[in-house]
């Protein structure tokens, strides 16, 4: 709630539209998260990764679809902080004093 | 130090008139239809392309579908050709190819790739023709959309978004297609027996498809697009670039036909504003070269119609390079262009001949994770693996193992000869045992030889570790 209310705060003072910060963190996070997922499953064989933390019920489709997900999960994280951070200091002094 | 003015400088005004063009609310661009030969082009390019995406998963190949992806047996079928993890490398040479291939085009013929062959720019002129055979034109669709909700428009409206989810979700359907075998996916959607993540992904492909080409459009080229960024680095003076003719077309402004430009004090454009119109991504070309501009030529199409009905010559807007525009002459030949066909040649070459020298046997080695080694009755130190014996070839084959690397190591297997059926991967747990007496250190390297039977040139050696105690110590 914070979090948002800091970032519509921060966009009016940008002039950037909310859903292009969005786009700026999901999208090449997205890109990263394939190159990844990739790279990851051509070593690790899902199966004995699925059998090793002993998820027998979940299918190949599913394992790699998770791992994709969970991929795009850190670069995501990733490209928030970037973003979040990229906010110039003296703004938020600004806002303090 | 710097803390923020609290009243609008003049600087800050322009900063921010400057950012609300960059990140200006979005308004919807209605390009308007438009015939030539660059948009027959076009629509080949749409046709050929978008023929390829959803005709060849359809077809078979040696029994198998042509072009599949098989993520969960781990291989990927090209026509007649298999790929494993272990060809990975390949595939980023591709990739590596690819990019190559794109930046020579770019620097030869700016955005052709924009214009005529991005998947973005394909799907959105099929949304955008569904969305004319629904909406009509391009002014019948403005007033539409400023005037108040009702039932004739809600119904077109829906009808619209119908027709575009129906075909997104084909599209999404297609794309499941080349990583589950599709006529058993087609089998399982009549029967309504998709596994979730089949359908999982047919959703998120068609949303994915209906958002970017029915509602984002030129947006992702301009905001999401890397390519779009970074093109111009690819650019000089003797690129390919879509531009207006300023010396010929300024001044502009309204004439009567057939007036000759020189006598009424104008140039020859006659600020029709279709260029403008036609426009997927809503700039206007005769402002100069923008990097918005994603070349495809839609303004030279309906620029040379217009000079055609008032009788001036073609090519007020035209295909041209900065050189060219400059009264100068523009060359192919140039050290980038040159220096891009020799490194894309050696690249394909070397891929082409490096796929086919590709030895059709591979070996895996898998340690045991249970126990690092075990004593036999007889005091023997034996460890266990796992070998993945992978034959690439398009039949079956016979196979010889051994392993060497220690003294007296005896390799202990179910059978002698080991038999593996086209493109199949043989599981098969050995055991290799060996006197401990010989055993120098606590892990020694040892190597699996596996070699064809009836093609002994086809070996393949895989390294693999020993463990074991050190007597004597």
């Amino acid at each position: 709630m914070n979090a948002g209310a800091n970032m519509q705060d921060n966009n009016r003072e940008e002039g950037i539209p909310v859903i292009q910060r969005i786009v700026a963190v999901l999208w090449p996070s997205f890109l990263t998260a394939g190159v990844a997922t990739g790279l990851f499953f051509t070593v690790f064989h899902p199966e004995e990764l699925l059998i090793l933390t002993g998820h027998t019920t979940v299918s190949h489709m599913g394992a790699y679809s998770i791992g994709f997900f969970l991929f795009w999960l850190l670069t995501a994280i990733s490209c928030a902080l970037t973003c979040y951070f990229q906010r110039p200091c003296h703004q938020i002094k600004g806002r303090r004093g | 130090m710097s803390t923020k003015p609290t009243s609008n400088t003049a600087a800050e005004s322009v900063k921010d008139s400057a950012q609300e063009e960059i990140y200006a609310k979005h308004a919807k661009v209605y390009p308007r239809e438009v015939q030539g030969i660059f948009a027959t082009l076009r629509t080949l390019g749409v046709v050929v392309l978008l023929g390829l995406f959803y005709g060849v998963a359809w077809l078979t190949w040696d029994g198998h579908q042509a072009v599949l992806l098989d993520l969960p047996g781990r291989k990927f079928y090209i026509f007649s050709l298999t790929f494993w993890p272990q060809d990975f490398f390949y595939f980023a040479w591709l990739l590596i190819i690819a990019a190559l291939a794109l930046f020579y085009v770019t620097s030869l013929a700016g955005r052709l790739w924009c214009g005529y062959a991005c998947p973005q720019t394909v799907w959105t002129e099929i949304f955008l023709r569904i969305e004319r055979t629904i909406e009509g034109s391009r002014n019948r669709q403005i007033k539409r959309d400023e005037a108040p909700m009702s039932l004739a428009k809600f119904r077109i409206k829906a009808t619209k978004h119908a027709i575009w989810i129906l075909f997104s979700l084909y599209t999404g359907f297609t794309f499941v297609g080349y990583f589950t075998p599709i006529r058993e996916l087609s089998l399982k959607l009549v029967e309504f027996n998709l596994g979730p993540w089949e359908s999982f992904w047919i959703f998120f492909y068609g949303f994915a498809t209906y958002g970017n080409a029915g509602w984002m459009r030129e947006q992702i080229c301009i905001y999401m697009c890397p390519y779009a960024r970074f093109q111009a680095a690819m650019f000089d003076r003797d690129t390919l670039v879509i531009a207006y003719d300023e010396e010929r077309g300024d001044p502009r402004g309204a004439r009567k036909k057939n007036a000759v430009p020189g006598e009424v004090g104008l140039g020859d454009c006659v600020d029709c504003t279709l260029c403008v119109q036609v426009c997927p991504t809503g700039i206007d070309i005769r402002d100069g070269l923008q990097y918005q501009c994603i070349g495809c030529a839609a303004c030279i199409d309906v620029c040379d119609d217009v000079m055609d009905k008032m009788g001036y010559p073609r090519g007020l807007v035209r295909y041209t390079t900065e050189h060219a525009m400059q009264g100068k002459k523009s060359s192919i030949l140039r050290p980038r262009t040159i220096m891009y066909t020799v490194l894309l040649l050696a690249l394909t070459f070397g891929l082409v001949y490096s796929i086919s020298q590709r030895t059709p046997l591979n070996l895996d080695v898998i340690r045991d994770r249970n126990s690092l080694y075990r004593e036999t009755n007889e005091g023997l130190v034996e460890n266990v693996y796992t070998l993945k014996v992978i034959n690439k070839a398009e039949e079956a084959r016979r196979y010889h193992l051994e392993v060497t690397g220690l003294e007296g190591m005896q390799l202990k297997m179910a059978a002698k000869v080991v038999q593996v059926p086209a493109g199949k991967v043989l599981s098969l747990p050995v055991s290799v045992q060996i006197d401990p007496v010989v055993l120098k250190r606590a892990a020694n390297e040892i190597d699996f030889i596996i070699s064809d039977i009836d093609h002994p040139e086809i070996t393949h050696t895989e390294k693999a570790r020993f463990l074991g105690p050190v007597l004597g110590r």
